[in-house]
């Protein structure tokens, strides 16, 4: 058993990466980590936790109902909110993740495993270890849901970073950091959209990047935020009615012309109208995506601080960063939105290789 | 494998099960292995591998020097140590050996008697293997990047060749020439590829970031075009539709025809489902892919769950088809990795890669393992399993 976590850094780590326990982390076993005190830096630290009484950070339940409203009237101004914050403090605290997401040990998962799971009907046979470092291996880990993660990433966002003008937006590619297994992770995400649960919306800077947001949050912040900000504008009408009918409607990311002139009732003045509110953004003559009004400046952000993060990584020494050093470092100005958000996001899309060691999960730049 | 081959004989199992879990576990423990070699002869980057179909036994390399090499893939020594002999090449000093790189090389689908070639100097040309003189050359007039011939069409002798220009030709071998050509793209051509079930389906990948399936006995335009995002088929739509989000670089229909898999620039690979066309939003993870025309892989055949191989900058990522999951890396080549093929009667995987240099990919055998790992690795293997296997000769 190793005694990884000398620092208090290493134990926020244990707590954050604990929903992907054995992502990157090959044969280490896991079972320190479900003990929660066993971090020898952990207790001294503790008490600042509940003196930063975050009161939109809530523990995570099952179910979004159960979060209290006071919240959505934007968060407390009066609250020392760190702009670089790594907020590994709410996260530290929820007792409900740990057994959820660390059910007793953990055997450590390598490719023989995943060999025998792959191919049931054969005799067993695993293909043998090599010796020394397994390297890039995601071993599988248990099975945790998308949902789950999307509630968890959510937190994660901060809030009062855009005064609430914004409902908190996730990544796709955060939630692979988190669900090991990517075509599963789609297709319980594909549920979500399919239920009406979350939306997902195209973010201009890259094709592929897709920004996950749970349905009610949007409505309530469009609906704040346009129509606060265009009372008595024209296009107030065409947004209610396109938040009426077409949402609930079509789960899509995209629309196009028939649909909105035909089966939804809209004239292509209408539609301009919502173009300018942005709620939709122009793909193609006669299609368009659905956007989300106000998020340039989440884009900016977060495209800027994915860049500062990669060159952290890019700076040092041969060009890779133990994780725990990489939260433990202070954010740059630029990284507005937070390490941890910022690393799941890198991790989930690839942009770093995972590599387990014995010291922990260590972030490489990938060569190619 | 004692249990299976006794389910096999009392008839409680079919056959092919014995095969299919046989054939899995092979190609779970491909590695690089020093008895096997191939004979390095190219001066130039590999650019195409192709192994006859009839009988896996010969292989056809193609390189950037314009090359074209015949190895004799069968260890017919004694040995287990084995060099895959080049039976013979068209040299720089053939006379008409082609100018520039040689694209894509593949045998004629019915024998071993003609091969087809084609490359960067606008031909296509149809080789007699025996006599090693060209039968037939088709001019284009532009760079020809890609080609290919139905493996199993036997009612009609189309090549479907993509170049540079945004029509694919369609050249018939019988008459000696092209018989039509397909509009629809609006770039070049980067990879076309026949349906191994139906005789007259064809697909084809362009750098417009499109893939479009054609029936070709059609006139008026493709079957699909294919959408990454399967959204609502409509007429006016359809110029929306991309199947990547950058140039299209391969196509590869898996060995049953049903679906297809596209990779492309934006580093994703996509499976789809060839008869409607629909992504079946298989992930994969990012499939690293910085190749300016085709990349050229390959799927397995015989396996319970398919396999797709494909080049991965240096190495060759294997993935399973049907789940996405990585399983391994297969690393070996110094340069980029441009092809790979797999012969299925031994689930053996040979790549080409532009340090000149073809490797062969072997299913591991058993070997001795010594004691103390054998209570570590937890193994399910009855020890005495172990030594029934002899580890003398791979082709056993």
């Amino acid at each position: 058993m190793q005694k990884w976590f000398s620092a208090f850094d290493d134990a926020i780590i244990q707590r954050q990466w604990r929903a992907n326990p054995s992502r990157g982390r090959g044969g280490v076993s896991f079972t320190k980590e479900a003990d929660p005190n066993v971090a020898t830096g952990a207790p001294p630290r503790r008490p600042r936790v509940p003196r930063r009484a975050c009161p939109w950070r809530e523990p995570i339940r099952g179910r979004r109902e159960a979060r209290p409203g006071g919240r959505g009237a934007g968060g407390t101004p009066g609250e020392t909110v760190r702009h670089c914050s790594a907020p590994e403090d709410p996260i530290f605290r929820f007792s409900s993740l740990h057994s959820y997401l660390f059910p007793g040990t953990i055997k450590s998962r390598d490719m023989s495993r995943k060999r025998h799971h792959l191919v049931p009907e054969t005799f067993g046979v695993k293909r043998r270890r090599k010796r020394g470092l397994v390297e890039s291996d995601p071993p599988r880990g248990e099975p945790g849901s998308a949902r789950a993660a999307v509630s968890e990433l959510m937190q994660l966002f901060p809030r009062g970073l855009f005064e609430d003008a914004l409902p908190p937006i996730v990544l796709r590619s955060q939630v692979y950091s988190l669900v090991p297994d990517r075509t599963v992770a789609d297709r319980q995400l594909k549920e979500l959209q399919e239920q009406g649960e979350i939306r997902i919306v195209q973010l201009g800077f890259d094709l592929d990047a897709h920004g996950i947001i749970f349905t009610e949050d949007y409505r309530t912040r469009v609906c704040d935020c346009v129509l606060k900000a265009c009372d008595g504008r024209p296009y107030a009408g065409a947004v209610q009615k396109f938040l009426a009918s077409v949402l609930p409607a079509c789960g899509d990311l995209s629309f196009q012309q028939e649909q909105m002139t035909q089966t939804f009732g809209f004239r292509d003045s209408e539609i301009t109208h919502l173009v300018n509110a942005g709620v939709l953004t122009v793909r193609d003559a006669g299609s368009w995506w659905l956007a989300v009004p106000g998020a340039g400046r989440f884009i900016k952000y977060f495209v800027k601080g994915r860049q500062a993060v990669l060159g952290m990584v890019r700076k040092s020494k041969y060009r890779e960063l133990l994780l725990s050093e990489l939260l433990g470092r202070r954010a740059p100005a630029v990284v507005r939105l937070g390490l941890t958000y910022h690393v799941h996001d890198l991790i989930g899309a690839q942009l770093v290789d995972c590599i387990s060691t014995t010291s922990g999960t260590l972030l490489r730049l990938p060569e190619t | 494998m004692l249990g299976f081959l006794s389910a096999r004989q009392t008839g409680l199992e079919d056959p092919l099960r014995l095969r299919r879990a046989e054939s899995t576990r092979r190609v779970l423990g491909l590695e690089l292995n020093k008895d096997r070699d191939v004979e390095r002869i190219h001066g130039g980057g590999i650019n195409t591998l192709d192994i006859e179909p009839v009988e896996g036994r010969y292989m056809l390399s193609g390189g950037s020097d314009g090359v074209i090499v015949l190895y004799d893939l069968e260890n017919s020594s004694r040995q287990s140590y084995y060099t895959c002999k080049a039976v013979c090449s068209i040299g720089r000093d053939h006379p008409d050996v082609h100018r520039y790189s040689v694209e894509t090389v593949q045998w004629y689908p019915h024998d071993t008697g003609m091969f087809t070639s084609s490359s960067f100097d606008k031909t296509l040309k149809v080789w007699d293997t025996n006599t090693l003189q060209t039968a037939d050359v088709f001019n284009f007039e532009e760079t020809v990047y890609s080609h290919h011939m139905s493996p199993v069409s036997t009612k009609h002798c189309l090549v479907a060749v993509g170049t540079r220009g945004p029509k694919v030709q369609l050249c018939d071998l019988k008459s000696g020439s092209c018989s039509h050509i397909l509009q629809g793209h609006r770039q070049e051509i980067l990879a076309v590829s026949w349906s191994p079930r139906h005789d007259y389906i064809l697909a084809t990948a362009s750098a417009d970031s499109r893939v479009k399936l054609w029936d070709v006995r059609r006139a008026s335009g493709c079957l699909i075009t294919l959408d990454q995002h399967n959204g609502k088929k409509s007429q006016a739509v359809e110029s929306a539709n991309t199947a990547h989000n950058g140039k299209v670089n391969g196509l590869c229909f898996t060995s049953d025809g049903l679906h297809l898999l596209t990779v492309g620039t934006d580093n994703r690979m996509r499976l789809w489902n060839s008869s409607n066309g629909e992504n079946t939003l298989v992930n994969y993870g990012k499939v690293c892919n910085n190749s300016k025309k085709g990349l050229k892989f390959t799927v397995s055949c015989g396996c319970s769950s398919e396999f797709v191989f494909v080049p991965y900058g240096s190495t060759i990522a294997v993935y399973t088809v049907y789940s996405g999951e990585q399983i391994t890396m297969l690393k070996g080549h110094y340069k980029t990795v441009d092809c790979c093929v797999f012969q299925s009667n031994f689930q053996e995987l040979y790549s080409g890669s532009r340090d000149c240099n073809i490797l062969a990919w072997v299913p591991s055998l058993y070997e001795p393992v010594p004691d103390d790992d054998e209570t570590a690795t937890k193994s399910q293997l009855n020890p005495a399993f172990e030594d029934a296997w002899s580890s003398s000769d791979e082709e056993g």
